[in-house]
């Protein structure tokens, strides 16, 4: 286990001390890092990585493999592109959380800002308070869960991919829709937050892509030929 | 991108009055990398008498001993009479003892060659220069200005030029002590000025913040309350906004139907800040703080 000090190391040294400790399988506890910007960006080895206090902007973001645990609050874009791994957050996160999220897990213990999960391509993204505007605005794959209660337009111009809300949510976006859930979705989704330490077990409502807007005959004029 | 920061210590006017201009410039100082062009801060709840303080910035073609003479000249046609002044490098700060409209009293100071008003107010005043945070503080003291609460900017200039009189807070000519910090960008400026200045009110930049102020201000002189004149901008406005106010005894913050422009608060019993980014909340408050995000069409006021 080695520790870094945020408040002594400028964001770029402090990100290749990562990776280099990272790469060599270390285990990690960042302090200080008083809400600051790309923190632990672009790390593609599998480690751990404590962050004790808060982050700023694009923190955890560019990931494939690490498992990240920050206690403290987020700002807009934490985890974006997140490949595998896990993201862990005891706090809450800004907007834009988990933008194009392509795999692994990123947990959040509050609430999440507007347009979580924005075109998220995979991964589950488990948020146990309440979710924002715009919650899954275009997601085209993945699962996103919110315990609490979701914001204006949920699923917005969603392709594919599931939200689950465990609340009440404010409008359904643009071609989004409600599916009857079945009870074996709901055990699943139950064992999922039982597993992330969640006790409760929200009666939760599906939301898919009712797909009006998908037009996948518009070939080209030369592949129509083709066919 | 902009930077924009508020804080208001709620106990203060009965307690003693906080370091409103120090958090203020620690706030902004963490705000930097969202703006260099220019700083600006609002500080009100000052513990003055009964004048008037008058922020004022001349052009420099005259001497601050020519332009104060003229000042104090035309002030003194409107019946006021100067009590303290100071200048340095361009910049006066007047008390000013005036019973009359203060709108009279404003346009006495730009009919003055070379003046600018930055603001005019019985209990704040508004400090605005070019560069940083900490650069500001050195040239204008703002670390040691006492208040109950007060709002901020650092600016990177998207839709108007870079100098002292396009920084931020703007404030709402010619209503006392109602400024304005703004990140975003009005897209029904132009039209909604034109119906402004068709009131009767006066535009003294081409910044499209300034709109809000005197828009605001406008409502708080016809009736409204400052929650109503918030609300009602979020309807009347159009573009992408979060933006701050200040006025005698409160502060809110109103963000647009998009929520395009971040924010976020941190409230106690004692204290209410808001920031761009946490990062300018951690600046002041070293414990874990409990900050919530503010969602589309919200708006939030507080008073002392």
């Amino acid at each position: 286990m080695v520790s870094l000090d945020a408040a002594e190391l400028t964001t770029r040294e402090l990100n290749t001390r990562l990776k280099e400790l990272a790469e060599a399988g270390t285990d990690i506890t960042v302090i200080n890092p008083r809400a600051h910007h790309n923190i632990a960006v672009g790390i593609l080895s599998p480690c751990k990585i404590t962050i004790e206090g808060s982050v700023g902007y694009y923190s955890a973001s560019l990931l494939d493999g690490p498992e990240v645990t920050i206690d403290g609050n987020a700002g807009w874009a934490l985890g974006e592109n997140l490949m595998s791994g896990r993201i862990s957050l005891s706090r809450s996160a800004g907007a834009s959380l988990a933008a194009s999220m392509r795999g692994g897990e990123i947990y959040i213990g509050g609430s999440a800002g507007a347009r979580a999960g924005i075109s998220m391509k995979g991964g589950t993204l488990l948020i146990q308070g309440d979710a924002g505007f715009l919650a899954g605005f275009m997601m085209q794959k993945g699962r996103i869960i919110v315990c609490g209660d979701v914001g204006e337009a949920v699923g917005d111009s969603m392709y594919e991919g599931t939200i689950y809300v465990g609340g009440s949510y404010g409008s359904l976006g643009n071609d989004a829709k409600v599916e009857e859930i079945t009870e074996d979705e709901l055990i699943v989704l139950w064992d999922y937050l039982e597993r992330n330490a969640i006790s409760e077990k929200p009666k939760f409502t599906k939301i898919i892509s009712a797909k009006r807007l998908y037009h996948y005959d518009s070939l080209e004029r030369l592949e129509k030929v083709v066919v | 991108m902009c930077g924009i920061s508020g804080i208001m210590h709620k106990k203060s006017k009965a307690n003693g009055l906080a370091p409103i201009g120090r958090d203020l410039v620690k706030m902004l100082d963490s705000l930097a990398h969202r703006g260099t062009d220019s700083t600006g801060f609002t500080v009100a709840g000052e513990a003055f008498a009964e004048d008037l303080i008058l922020r004022i910035w001349t052009d420099g073609k005259d001497s601050e001993e020519g332009v104060l003479a003229r000042v104090s000249e035309a002030i003194g046609r409107r019946g006021g009479v100067v009590g303290t002044s100071q200048t340095w490098g361009g910049f006066l700060r007047l008390t000013v003892n005036y019973e009359g409209d203060v709108k009279a009293l404003a346009e006495a100071l730009l009919d003055t060659d070379g003046v600018e008003i930055h603001s005019i107010g019985r209990s704040s005043e508004t400090v605005k220069d070019v560069g940083t945070a900490t650069e500001m503080d050195q040239t204008h003291s703002v670390s040691g200005i006492m208040g109950t609460h007060g709002i901020g900017h650092v600016r990177m200039a998207t839709e108007s030029i870079v100098d002292i009189g396009h920084a931020h807070p703007f404030w709402a000519y010619p209503f006392p002590d109602v400024t304005v910090v703004h990140n975003g960008q009005l897209t029904n400026y132009h039209s909604m000025k034109r119906k402004y200045e068709g009131f009767g009110h006066h535009f003294q930049t081409h910044n499209d913040s300034e709109l809000i102020a005197v828009y605001l201000a406008d409502k708080l002189a016809n009736g409204d309350t400052l929650d109503s004149a918030l609300h009602a901008s979020l309807e009347d406005l159009d573009g992408t906004f979060t933006y701050l106010v200040s006025t005698d005894n409160g502060m809110g913050y109103a963000k647009d139907r998009w929520s395009a422009k971040p924010l976020v608060l941190m409230e106690t019993d004692d204290v209410v800040a808001l920031a761009s980014e946490e990062v300018a909340l951690r600046s002041v408050f070293s414990e874990e703080i409990d900050r919530v995000e503010p969602q589309e069409n919200e708006v939030m006021t507080w008073s002392v």
